[in-house]
């Protein structure tokens, strides 16, 4: 309980120290620093894209105050709607990405896929990201029993591969995307939490770091000064690394049947749907990859840009 | 001294790892069969290599092979009394039976008497030399296949009993007489018909049987390596001749486009292709390759629970069959040759008993697509805006394809279905828990009884059923009509009474027939199976001692 | 170090006794069971009845439960409850091929993605970087079974030089290889993209640290700089994710095995949930579990070695 109490105070003083002033020049400086990066803005232009495909997919903002069903707004169809008598068209005037083996417009498929699959990448990699950087954070630096049963617990989710964690999740917890979402990111944790770890070991060793400690700082108070921007670098690359990893998994579970349920549109399930018939209709699963590799670039540049930003470094 | 240490753990490591990794010799694997076989002309062994969509090898147990690869092994390696015609399922004919018998009635029991076939050799293995198959082999092999602890399909054996007459006369006694359209198929070659060898069985034990076996069939079991393939050889003692092919690999390859490639480059002579239509054609103009679509068809029935809401109100299940067109289940396997509509719940093409389009239509029976009587049925019965239903689907397309083209159907009259997709097994399993309001289901079953009185008689009826099994419906209609029918030795009076139950299937609207999807195999012009293909229980080409690569 | 490593083994007890006893009882939550899994839909009940009663599965789960570690603690692996194999056979004749695989696609994965990392750090926003970086985020977007596909089509069908599928035969190295090729590379591709990924950044964020300014300001060559001092620092990260993708290509090869139509481990996890082969699934579970502890261990050494700061 005192820890507790000692770590608030700690952290108390440590926001007053820092001049308000100070703390604003900051972060404008920090601001231009991202600004002047120019694969950083590329990024943020078409992460803004995917985020608007996502958003204006359908007029959902204006349908549910309304009470009716939301209507295609970006997209040109229903991605629902099936066609079977002309499934597997090729690109068209009228279907710009030609149609699936439902005979579902791909292109619409593609504009309201971004939804899940934002989704999936975002929260999957947060629940893995923030638990496993946890984990990894406290047993590195806490060293002694905590390391050895936060790390050996890592072993323990690490030692079920991706598919069978992902499969053992899905089995018992039912389908679904919440489900799905979890499963990624338990999957995920420890993969984080190793990384997290080694690098803050290495951190942990810097003169700072034990300067810190003979001057009788707090625990808490270190991670957060020096410790956690030091190791969040290596963690946010990670992250947007991951955030392909994640939609890559959602790929591989449908690939093995238990991806998103039908009719809802993921890219990863497109991609699956599609390969089937690759030498047939290559367009089905193309464009979902086009989508995905756009979206992971978008997390990539940012993630590149934050980088730069967040490192202790750059900023003296 | 780090570095020492790092060094040893790191060799210790690789030591652990290498031991693990030796690949270790499995018995039949190292085979003598390679110095004893005759040498074939060209020198070069003729070997066919057909690759399966199964993952992996279940059984060679036939009377567990329940997996459709499980089924093509023990197709090559085993025969039974009779046998349906190669590449035609549709005719009876004597296996290790010299004839086909005519029953006779002896004190109210139904007897049928079979002859053997003299000098049927059981195949050597490493446990038990060659040895001639006699009555004593298929009576020990029909009584363990209705024996619930050795065999899946002891169902089919109540009320019969087997005895030896000598060494090569077999009588087997049936309680209840029966027509020989629901006998033969008994005793045939799928499923427990299958005899094996005995001596065989009792050396390895129930266990060992399902990777060691020994049969009397064409090819002989000769190795099995995990996940990847089983290889069989020729059995130069094969009653009916040596076979052209001296081996068989029988590949396991679940993706569909590495066993095109495969087919393509030439890694591959024959495969399993894809149930599409397209896919046919496009094969089809592929230089050198011939794809075959044959039956037997699986049928895709959907079936309503009739025992819940709101799918207890007929008006409800008739409203949804009037929302359903086939064409569209059909068009997503590319419609015919593949996928070919069905009426009935037996499907007719294939089996006595089923009815035909016409004899459907002409009872106003074919329930045509009409959403506007849909949408009026289903006002009548309180739902005008239609209600939504929770489902769950195997992942295989065979079951995904159909669920979620009635998903897009049914939207059309408000019924909103909520698919969720779980593996083949939990689906299997769920639904035989009830949790599917509606269920579509995809099998193939040898003849009308069994069709009828798995999916429709009330004993059959899941979870609450005397004998639960597969009737989603929860329906008791018909059982006087499938029991009477299956007793009933005039073949045309039974299978008026087979298609009057179905009648009442479609009249009450208890099941809604969909389709039936064809097997499709792609091979190389190269290969001649032997024989023509209409129509295979086994659900492949069927390779037999005719079967041969080309140049003769 | 020798009492660190003994200490990291012996943990490795509980490690595995937890996933163990995890997969024991969470694959018996999942509907559906071995018995009726390999009858399948058209046996009767009272086959499927028989079948769990000879499987054992009708026996309290506490009984199941210290029978199987009773059998493994003698070293028996137990048997397949659907082929009826030894499981410790069945393990031998997959192993090798899912080793080949994972280690030649690490040393892909490794060769190419070092040295391409630290060669787009160097150039970092030329234009060599940014084709470097969206080929390596393509090389992350693609699924496996996806890349493999199209490698296959590449190789052995339009440029037929390599066998399209199938393990190749273990006892002859020539096909053996040939086999290898084409699923490595697919795997060792998507590593590559990650690694060179992880690399570039763990580089980057090196360089601009205070001590390789100082080298750099001693006047020490570039390349000296790079790999005398850079490289070193840079390669704990480099060190753990190569330590993860070791891990999990062992089993997440799964997609490539399919696709190539391999044995390996991987799928046989998979199939052996797929078919509710309780048994194999534990088993094939603990010596994976071996596996990644093992790895995990020496990755955790090596971070000693690269950085000595690090100490256990």
């Amino acid at each position: 309980m005192k820890d507790k109490l000692d770590v608030a105070i700690d952290s108390e003083m440590a926001s007053l120290e820092a001049p308000a002033i100070q703390l604003r020049s900051q972060k404008k400086r920090l601001f231009r620093t991202f600004v002047r990066n120019r694969p950083a803005i590329l990024g943020v232009f078409l992460m803004l894209l995917v985020l608007c495909m996502a958003f204006f997919a359908d007029d959902w903002f204006i349908a549910i105050p309304q009470g009716r069903e939301p209507q295609p707004l970006l997209a040109p169809y229903n991605p629902l709607e099936q066609d079977a008598a002309n499934r597997l068209s090729p690109p068209s005037r009228e279907h710009l990405m030609g149609l699936d083996s439902f005979g579902r417009d791909t292109f619409s498929r593609v504009i309201y896929g971004s939804r899940v699959s934002l989704m999936v990448g975002v929260i999957a990699v947060l629940i893995g990201g923030v638990t496993g950087a946890i984990m990894g954070l406290m047993g590195g630096y806490l060293g002694g029993k905590t390391e050895n049963v936060v790390m050996r617990l890592a072993d323990i989710l690490m030692a079920f591969p991706s598919l069978i964690m992902g499969l053992m999740v899905l089995a018992v917890l039912g389908g679904g995307l919440f489900n799905m979402i979890l499963a990624i990111g338990i999957v995920l944790a420890p993969t984080f939490a190793r990384v997290a770890h080694s690098s803050t070991l290495s951190v942990k060793q810097n003169e700072y770091v034990t300067a810190a400690r003979s001057v009788g700082a707090g625990n808490l108070r270190i991670t957060r000064l020096h410790i956690l921007p030091n190791i969040l670098s290596e963690v946010v690359v990670l992250a947007s690394i991951w955030v392909a990893s994640a939609i890559r998994v959602e790929a591989n579970l449908s690939f093995i049947g238990l991806g998103v349920s039908p009719p809802t549109p993921a890219w990863g399930s497109m991609i699956r749907d599609g390969t089937k018939y690759l030498f047939q209709a290559p367009w089905v699963s193309f464009f979902p990859g086009m989508a995905i590799l756009i979206t992971v670039l978008a997390f990539n540049l940012l993630g590149d840009g934050l980088r730069d930003v967040l490192d202790p470094k750059l900023q003296n | 001294m780090k570095r020492l240490a790092f060094l040893l753990v790191s060799i210790s490591m690789l030591f652990i790892l290498a031991a693990c990794a030796a690949p270790a010799p499995t018995g039949a694997e190292q085979g003598a069969a390679e110095g004893e076989q005759p040498a074939a002309e060209s020198g070069e062994p003729m070997v066919l290599r057909y690759a399966d969509k199964a993952a992996d090898l279940g059984t060679m147990d036939p009377h567990f092979a329940a997996a459709t690869n499980d089924r093509n092994l023990a197709d090559m390696m085993f025969n039974a009394l009779v046998r349906y015609k190669p590449g035609d399922g549709s005719v009876f004919e004597p296996d290790l039976a010299v004839s086909l018998p005519e029953p006779e009635i002896v004190d109210g029991k139904q007897v049928w008497t079979f002859e053997l076939r003299k000098g049927v050799m059981c195949q050597p293995t490493a446990e038990t030399e060659a040895y001639e198959l006699t009555s004593d082999d298929v009576v020990f092999s029909l009584q363990k296949s209705a024996n619930p602890d050795t065999s899946a399909y002891a169902g089919e054996y109540n009320g019969m009993t087997v005895e030896a007459l000598d060494d090569y006369t077999v009588k087997v006694t049936l309680d209840q007489p029966i027509s020989p359209i629901l006998f033969f198929p008994k005793v045939s070659d799928y499923a427990g018909g299958f005899i094996i060898c005995r001596q065989q069985y009792e050396n390895v034990g129930a266990e060992g049987f399902k990777t060691n076996p020994s049969g009397t069939g064409p090819f002989v079991f000769e190795s099995y390596t995990p996940q990847d393939k089983v290889v069989l050889a020729a059995n130069d003692a094969y009653f009916r001749g040596r076979p052209k092919l001296d081996k068989v690999e029988y590949r396991y390859m679940p993706e569909l486009n590495s066993r095109e490639l495969g087919l393509k480059s030439g890694d591959l002579d024959a495969t399993n292709g894809q149930n599409e239509s397209d896919w046919v054609e496009r094969m089809n103009q592929e230089d050198g390759i011939t794809v075959d679509v044959y039956g037997v068809g699986e049928v895709a029935t959907i079936h309503f629970n009739t025992s819940v809401k709101p799918l207890d109100d007929v008006r409800v299940r008739k409203a949804i069959a009037y929302a359903l067109n086939r064409d569209e289940f059909l068009a997503l396997f590319g419609g015919p040759p593949v996928a070919e509509k069905v009426y009935s719940a037996v499907p007719a093409k294939f089996l006595p008993g089923g009815l035909t389009e016409e004899e459907v239509t002409a009872l106003g029976l074919d329930y045509a697509q009409d959403l506007d009587k849909s949408k009026q049925l289903l006002e009548e019965a309180g739902y005008p805006d239609g209600f939504s239903l929770e489902i769950v689907s195997s992942e295989r397309e065979s079951y995904l394809k159909p669920y979620t083209s009635m998903q897009a159907q049914l939207a059309k009259i408000g019924i909103d279905l909520k698919i969720t997709t779980v593996d083949h097994s939990s689906m299997h399993k769920l639904i035989r828990q009830d949790a599917n309001p509606i269920v579509i289901y995809v099998a193939w079953r040898p003849n009308a009884d069994v069709y009828l009185t798995r999916f429709y008689h009330s004993d059959s009826i899941v979870v609450t059923g005397a004998k639960p099994d597969t009737n989603f419906s929860h329906y008791a209609g018909i059982d006087d009509l499938i029991e009477a029918a299956r007793v009933e030795q005039d073949p045309d009076k039974q299978v008026e009474m087979w298609k009057e139950a179905q009648v009442k299937l479609l009249d009450e609207m208890i099941s809604y027939p969909i389709l039936y999807l064809n097997q499709v195999t792609a091979r190389h012009d190269y290969v001649d199976y032997g024989h023509e293909l209409k129509s295979v229980l086994a659900l492949y080409p069927q390779f037999d001692e005719t079967t041969t690569l080309g140049n003769e | 170090m020798a009492r660190y490593i003994a200490s990291r083994l012996l943990l490795a007890i509980p490690t595995v006794l937890a996933v163990l006893t995890l997969v024991f009882f969470v694959v018996r939550v999942i509907p559906g069971d071995p018995a009726t899994a390999a009858l399948g839909d058209y046996a009767s009940q009272e086959a499927v009845e028989a079948l769990r009663e000879t499987m054992g599965l009708n026996d309290p789960l506490y009984i199941q439960y210290f029978s199987f570690l009773g059998d493994l603690l003698r070293g028996d692996l137990g048997k397949s409850m659907i082929t009826g194999k030894e499981i410790s056979e069945l393990v031998r004749q997959v192993l090798p091929y899912t080793l080949e695989l994972t280690f030649t696609a690490i040393l892909i994965g490794t060769v190419l993605g070092v040295p391409l990392g630290i060669y787009t750090a160097r150039r970092v926003n030329t234009w060599v970087d940014y084709v470097g970086r969206v080929t390596s985020l393509a090389g992350l977007s693609v699924p496996a079974f996806y890349l493999g596909i199209l490698i296959m089509l590449l190789f052995a069908y339009k440029i037929p030089i390599l066998p399209a599928v199938g393990g190749g035969d273990l006892g002859d190295w020539k096909s053996n290889l040939s086999h290898l090729i084409l699923p490595a590379l697919t795997l060792g591709l998507i590593m590559t993209a990650s690694v060179t990924r992880l690399t570039r950044s763990a580089m980057l964020n090196v360089l601009k640290d205070d001590y390789v300014r100082t080298a750099r300001s001693k006047g020490l060559s570039e390349r000296a700089v790079i790999f005398r001092h850079a490289l070193r620092a840079a390669l704990v990260p480099i060190v753990s994710i190569i330590g993860i993708w070791s891990a999990s290509l062992v089993a997440d090869s799964v997609l490539t095995e399919t696709v190539f139509a391999r044995p390996g481990l991987g799928k046989m996890l998979v199939s052996s949930i797929m078919q509710r082969d309780y048994t194999a699934l534990q088993s094939v579970m603990v010596i994976y579990a071996l596996f990644v502890v093992g790895i995990n261990l020496i990755t955790d050494i090596i971070y000693s070695f690269v950085d000595p700061r690090i100490a256990h």
